[in-house]
């Protein structure tokens, strides 16, 4: 495989799963599932910032938290702010993290998804009015879990893939 | 190795000032919708592009359902059907005595010279999306600014008052729930005709406003909206009271409320979409035949 087909075959696979976090997060979710639904498209930015930087960063974060302040009819730029501290903090630990395996990357990634879930909520309050109790801080958790799987399938992948290289 | 001419020490913005940057835009964003409104033509735009992927994502559902519907048993079916036999027989017997009332009422109107409630026009929609907002409360319903809705318009479902139009956009439109936080409703108790105000206090329920502590209420007692606020037409049913507290501070009662429209599961609703008419428009028809 070329440098440049593997290019745009990277980009392909960036657009398709941030396309597909977004159609995820546009299902009609309701009840128990809306409330622990995880941050999908938070999830998909902060694993390319972490694999990929030089392509999924700040800007791309930005544009798509607005796109999540519109589907929950937040004010803009709550989610926005949210994923760009996310993406600091990926890119800050991002080192780090890749030494780790699955689940203890899962582990260290809680602090950083509950920082953006926090920074979401504060910016909610300043701009609106106090949260309604600590519902609010749901998500993360959830988010941790797709993490782990998300993680996971990746090491299954990228074994598999370095395997048949060599 | 460094080039000739190339600075040797060049790089890119650090992550903190970049944080920083995006940090200051995302501010600014804020600012803008929340003080100045000004990010209303960018929810529209995004509106146009989602809409159609929303009701595309909303076939799964209702494939989902139509499934359920066609596996339902044959003796449940039959069951449903005896209850609803029996129930129609009921409601005959309602619809007759409620005949019999708005003859009486219609008749009781002409003697005092009032004018009709003009007519409601309704229109049908059905709920879209479900927004993850932990600030306020809001659904997304299929119909929008093309269908004649506007800002502001009431919504019910078939037990009561389930919000109001906040955001409409071309083909879709936000409803902001009664319960959502800070969503005043002014209401009337039922059995007493006193009025209050409900307020939304998140979490789906609704507290009942500056109730003195010798106010009549009572659990069980139904709320209906008093129409004062000329946004709402008067006596839909807003919410039923749950729990009363007496404080041993404050001058007013405590009371809760929970509403009688399925705010988490209504999938079908109406818009009201004629706002009543102003009270001052009546008399000018009687001047001119004076004239």
């Amino acid at each position: 495989m070329s440098a440049a087909a593997r290019e745009t075959g990277g980009w392909r696979r960036i657009a398709g799963t941030l396309t597909l976090a977004v159609l995820l997060t546009e299902l009609p979710w309701d009840g128990w599932a809306l409330t622990l639904r995880p941050d999908f498209i938070l999830v998909a930015v902060l694993f390319w910032t972490l694999h990929q930087p030089a392509r999924v960063g700040f800007g791309v974060a930005f544009m798509l938290g607005l796109l999540a302040d519109f589907q929950d009819g937040a004010v803009f730029g709550q989610h926005a702010i949210a994923y760009v501290v996310g993406v600091y903090l990926v890119s800050f630990l991002r080192v780090r993290l890749l030494r780790f395996d699955p689940l203890r990357q899962a582990a260290q990634m809680f602090p950083i998804l509950l920082a953006a879930q926090l920074a979401a909520m504060l910016i909610g309050w300043l701009a609106v009015e106090p949260p309604q109790g600590l519902a609010i801080l749901l998500p993360a958790p959830a988010s941790v879990v797709l993490w782990y799987a998300i993680a996971l399938f990746r090491r299954a992948w990228h074994g598999k893939s370095l395997q048949d290289a060599e | 190795m460094a080039m000739p001419g190339q600075l040797m020490f060049a790089r890119r913005l650090g992550p903190t000032a970049r944080l920083a940057i995006w940090f200051a835009i995302g501010v600014a964003c804020v600012v803008l919708d929340v003080r100045y409104q000004a990010m209303n033509g960018v929810r529209s735009g995004l509106a146009l592009l989602l809409d159609p992927v929303r009701v595309a994502l909303r076939a799964p559902a209702d494939v989902a359902a139509e499934l359920e519907g066609f596996f339902t048993r044959h003796r449940l079916l039959q069951k449903e059907r005896d209850e609803l036999l029996a129930e129609r027989t009921r409601l005959r017997l309602d619809a007759e005595a409620a005949r019999d009332l708005a003859r009486e009422n219609a008749a009781l109107r002409a003697l005092l010279g009032l004018r009709d409630r003009p007519g409601q026009r309704a229109v049908q929609a059905a709920l879209l999306y479900q927004g993850h907002d932990w600030f306020t409360q809001r659904i997304t319903l299929d119909r929008g600014a093309s269908s004649g809705l506007t800002d502001g318009l009431p919504v019910v479902d078939d037990a009561g008052l389930l919000g109001q139009l906040t955001r409409v956009y071309a083909g879709s439109s936000e409803v902001t729930l009664v319960s959502s936080p800070e969503q005043l409703t002014p209401v009337y108790i039922e059995r007493t005709g006193q009025r209050g105000l409900a307020a939304g206090t998140g979490h789906g329920r609704l507290e009942l406003r500056y109730m003195p502590t010798q106010a009549d209420v009572r659990v069980g007692d139904r709320l209906l909206t008093s129409g004062i606020d000329r946004v709402y037409p008067p006596a839909l049913p807003v919410a039923r009271v749950t729990r009363i507290t007496r404080s041993q501070s404050g001058p007013y009662l405590r009371v809760e409320c929970a509403p009688l429209a399925g705010l988490d599961r209504a999938r079908a609703v109406l818009v009201l979409a004629a706002a009543p008419a102003p009270r001052l428009a009546a008399p000018q028809p009687a001047g001119k035949a004076v004239q």
